[in-house]
């Protein structure tokens, strides 16, 4: 990698405002792993394919290891580490443990921050519209039926708490 | 807090048969979870390897001098560099940790570079000169098998080869009313992990510790210490959390590189594959290459099968040779055949290094055998379950080996409750245009193929009703701590939470094998269930002492000593206390060894303890237009012998199941000259969800006497009928009959063009006689 003039990069990572100098041509999920020390993201192929280094940039599901560090600037994203306080669970997380959807785990906080980004969306997404959803996020564990479970699970854990607000 | 689990001795009560939620559950979800490219140490320096571009070449020099100018780098290492064995493999130590001088498969690691920086190593690694002279390779098994081919090791491209001669298959051959004989070809593939490679290792008071994503650490830490020339006790691995393995991970990957620069250099070293670093290096799916006979009377029962299977191992045999012993033990199918001539061969190429990968060669067999079960199922107009039910085993038969299955033979109960299931969701006898159902069938021995597989175990009961349980089983994602945990739990009444399972630490724990061959819910499920009986006699003995109630049958249930079936007012905790006044500490150490034989020279004994077994049901549409089959629904129903944990199964069964259809239909890593096509996933084609289909497990429980509380296994059986299972699917859309995998819309097209002249081929092929 070329060295470079580090480029300033204000955004919101889970909530704090981060501030960097960076190397423009490094990737984010370089800075999310390396610099933030934020190792929920994973990286399973560097190429976009697999999807385990999903990320929420304004709510939208991207894959981590596509995106260079400028692109950061001035972006709220979300990591699997921001999605809940310390210790809690997020109801897609309940939902995923619920249904038997975790496996060797690999995929899982791509694979829940994409189920994140679907159900802020739609809040009663039906099947074909979860396998849509998570079609750039690889499993090759459980053969998706319980991560499709899941989702759906979930919308309903989250249908079910707007109700008794 | 109250270890103990509420309830008495009522069966409503046990926590075997639950869905216990997984122990590494919440961290998983919440991103917690370290696994190995996520561990650091401060000051860790980093590695990768040069990797050899060319199949077969003499290694004449490695000069690392310019890579050593590079600012950054601290080491470059060769294979003079390596203290102690130059040689690793599971089975035959036929693979060196760095070439010193003869390369045999492009990925063979020359160098290794150390160094500060991912940048330093890249350039350090360019500037690495490497002197060869290429050699002429061998990249097909039948050119490896043929006179004067060069040979990759030693003289004979043969690694191995196995035999099994049951009664006379030949005169049985020429009375039988139908004979079909086919070759079957399979493809090369790739597991496919989501969590590449990765390592971690650092030298400390004189102990070389190694944190790494494996399946095995106590084979990785013999393989580290015999290359360092150092004892065991001086080598520590610990298994990380482990991102999926599928039998790719049994072998050494950053293992002993890691082990040398940490020993070499006495600084922490990390080391991570890219993905297209972890397709070259890692071991494949064995292809083969299949000749098939079956024969049968007029009733479709089988007389006899003479099969020829050749495996192409690759350029390293490691796990080939179990591989292709368990091919041709499995060859038959679960079926009783009463004439049987196998043999099976392993052989070395110059191709990427094939191992072990989910179904162990198995799957291979079962699309062989499926297809031909439903090539004599037709020539005699029989239903495929009918000529399934007819020759499936049952107690007291006798296998192709000679051995006689006594109990626990599963195989005719989920042939009818995949057919019953199969009714229910009306995917029987819908007869439409391209649509098809087919039937896949398959056993599946538990643990290694006739050679000793122990396991050990050790629990430690404290006095607030927790539990230790240390065990050598790695744990890859599949949820053998869960298992390992429920076990515990459920010998010694207490809640599941207060199981800790310390597993894969060769620091702490004993060794338990390869997490491989569906091993280790029966072999380590019972060390642990050993260790917590032997727990249970300590208790017992104090507890009859205080209840003055000499060989009572005790239990211990909710805190209290249970006689008879009836609860005392004796408590646990009393007798452990009891137990310490007098120097007595709950503790308990278990190991099990599966009872097998190994294999005579005519292939005859009994190599395993006992087998799970399956059947699946596929549904297909296939559009003619594309080429593009489409999976509708897959019913599994799978004899686990016990369920410890339904949902962890259902989960192998659901994961085995797509990864079937990816092995039927699309996975295939392509070759040319011995080099990988396709090293990347987006060319290595994966199911992804939209492929998914509608799966329908069926849990069949036959229970194992010699399994903890019934249990066998299921963790590849559930891959290896789908392929047989989706292949018998297309062919029944279709009238065509494919015999290689996979089954691509490219063949399935290039077939429908030629359909006419198949079918005189296939006319041909299919000897009909009387």
């Amino acid at each position: 990698m070329v060295e470079m003039k580090p480029f300033k990069i204000i955004s919101k990572v889970n909530g704090s405002t981060v501030e960097l100098g960076v190397n423009p041509g490094r990737r984010l999920i370089d800075i999310l792993r390396e610099d933030l020390g934020l190792t929920g993201t994973k990286e399973g192929c560097g190429e976009g394919e697999c999807g385990a280094c999903t990320v929420l940039i304004n709510g939208r599901p991207v894959n981590a290891c596509l995106v260079l560090a400028p692109e950061m600037n001035g972006k709220e994203i979300i990591t699997i580490e921001g999605l809940t306080p310390e210790d809690e669970l997020h109801p897609i997380q309940e939902a995923f443990l619920e249904a038997g959807a975790v496996q060797c785990g690999f995929c899982t906080p791509g694979m829940i921050l994409t189920a994140k980004a679907l159900l802020d969306k739609n809040s009663d997404p039906d099947e074909k519209a979860v396998k849509t959803a998570i079609s750039g996020n690889l499993c090759r564990c459980t053969g998706y039926v319980k991560i499709v479970a899941a989702i759906r699970l979930a919308a309903a854990k989250l249908a079910a708490r707007e109700g008794s607000i | 807090m109250t270890g103990w689990r509420d309830g008495g001795l009522d069966p409503g009560n046990s926590v075997i048969g639950q869905s216990c939620p997984r122990v590494d559950g919440v961290s998983k979800v919440k991103g917690k979870t370290l696994f190995a490219a996520d561990l650091n140490i401060n000051g860790a320096l980093y590695c990768r390897v040069l990797r050899s571009q060319v199949p077969n070449a003499i290694l004449r020099s490695v000069d690392c001098s310019e890579a050593l100018k590079v600012p950054g780098v601290v080491a470059v290492y060769t294979a003079a560099d390596i203290p102690g064995e130059n040689r690793v493999g599971i089975i035959v130590k036929d693979e060196p940790v760095l070439v010193e001088d003869r390369i045999r498969r492009a990925g063979d690691a020359l160098a290794l570079v150390v160094g500060r920086t991912e940048e330093a190593l890249e350039e350090a690694v360019r500037k690495i000169q490497i002197d060869y002279q290429s050699q002429p390779g061998v990249f097909s098994v039948m050119e490896a098998m043929g006179e004067g081919a060069p040979a990759v090791h030693g003289e004979n491209n043969i690694q191995s080869a196995t035999s099994i001669v049951r009664g006379d298959a030949d005169a049985a051959v020429s009375g039988a009313r139908v004979v079909v004989t086919r070759r079957y070809t399979t493809q090369m593939a790739e597991h496919a992990y989501l969590e590449p490679e990765a390592g971690l290792a650092a030298v400390e008071d004189g102990v070389i510790k190694v944190w790494v994503s494996t399946q095995n650490p106590h084979y990785d830490r013999r393989e580290i210490s015999r290359m360092l020339g150092v004892g065991r006790h001086r080598v520590r691995v610990t298994q990380a959390p482990t991102g999926g393995g599928f039998g790719g991970k049994l072998d050494i990957s950053v293992q002993c590189l890691l082990a040398l620069a940490a020993f070499k250099t006495g600084r922490p070293v990390k080391m991570v594959y890219r993905r297209e670093e972890s397709f070259v290096a890692s071991p494949k799916r064995h292809p083969y290459i299949i000749d098939y006979t079956s024969a049968c009377d007029a009733e479709g029962r089988l007389l006899a099968v003479k099969i020829k299977i050749i495996g192409d191992t690759g350029a390293y045999a490691s796990y080939g040779p179990a591989t292709l012993k368990r091919a041709a033990v499995h060859a038959a199918g679960p079926y009783a055949v009463p004439n049987a001539l196998i043999e099976s061969y392993c052989v070395y190429t110059n191709n990427p290094t094939a191992g072990a990968m989910r179904g162990f060669g198995v799957p291979q067999m079962a699309f062989a055998h499926e297809a031909q079960m439903d090539l004599l199922a037709e020539a005699l107009g029989i239903d495929p379950f009918t000529i399934r039910l007819r020759n499936c085993l049952k107690p007291g038969d006798i296998t192709v080996t000679g051995q006689c299955l006594s109990h626990s033979v599963g195989i005719k109960e989920t042939i009818e409750k995949a057919r019953d299931r199969a009714m229910e969701l009306g995917m029987l006898g819908k007869p439409a245009k391209n649509y098809g159902v087919g039937v896949g069938c398959m056993w599946y021995g538990i643990g290694n193929t006739g050679a000793p597989n122990p396991a050990g175990a050790f629990l430690d009961l404290l006095e607030d009703g927790t539990v230790v349980v240390l065990t050598g089983c790695a744990d890859i994602g599949q949820g053998s701590d869960m298992v390992l945990a429920q076990i515990a739990a459920e010998e010694l009444g207490v809640n599941i939470e207060n199981v800790y399972v310390l597993s894969g630490d060769t620091g702490v724990s004993p060794d338990a094998g390869a997490t491989s061959a569906s091993r280790q819910t029966y072999v380590s499920g019972n060390a642990v269930y050993s260790a917590a009986r032997q727990v249970k006699e300590i208790l017992a003995r104090e507890a009859r002492e205080i209840l003055g109630s000499g060989d009572a049958n005790l239990d211990f249930r909710s805190g209290f000593v249970w006689r008879g079936g009836k609860k005392t007012e004796v408590t646990v905790k009393e007798i452990i206390s009891g137990c310490g006044k007098k120097g007595i500490l709950t503790l308990g150490s278990g190991c099990f060894n599966p009872p097998a034989t190994g294999l005579n020279a005519e292939g005859q004994g009994m190599p395993y303890a006992t087998y799970s077994y399956a059947t699946q049901v596929a549904e297909v549409k296939v559009d003619t237009e594309t080429g593009k089959v489409a999976v509708i629904r897959l019913v599994a129903a799978h004899d686990v012998g016990r369920a410890i944990n339904p949902q962890s199964v259902e989960g192998q069964i659901e994961g085995g199941c797509l990864m079937g259809m990816g092995y039927a239909l699309l996975e295939e890593v392509n070759l040319s000259g011995g080099v990988i096509e396709n090293p990347r996933l987006a060319e290595y084609l994966l199911p992804m969800s939209l492929d998914a289909p509608e799966i329908h497990p069926v849990i069949v429980e036959e229970p194992e006497s010699t399994g903890p509380f019934g249990a066998k296994g299921v963790g590849e059986p559930a891959l290896i009928p789908t392929a047989a299972a989706i292949a018998n699917a297309i062919s029944k859309a279709l009238g065509i009959r494919f015999c290689s995998l996979p089954v691509t819309p490219e063949k399935i097209l290039a077939a429908l063009e030629k359909r006419d002249g198949y079918l005189i081929q296939s006319a041909e092929s299919t000897q009909q006689r009387r």
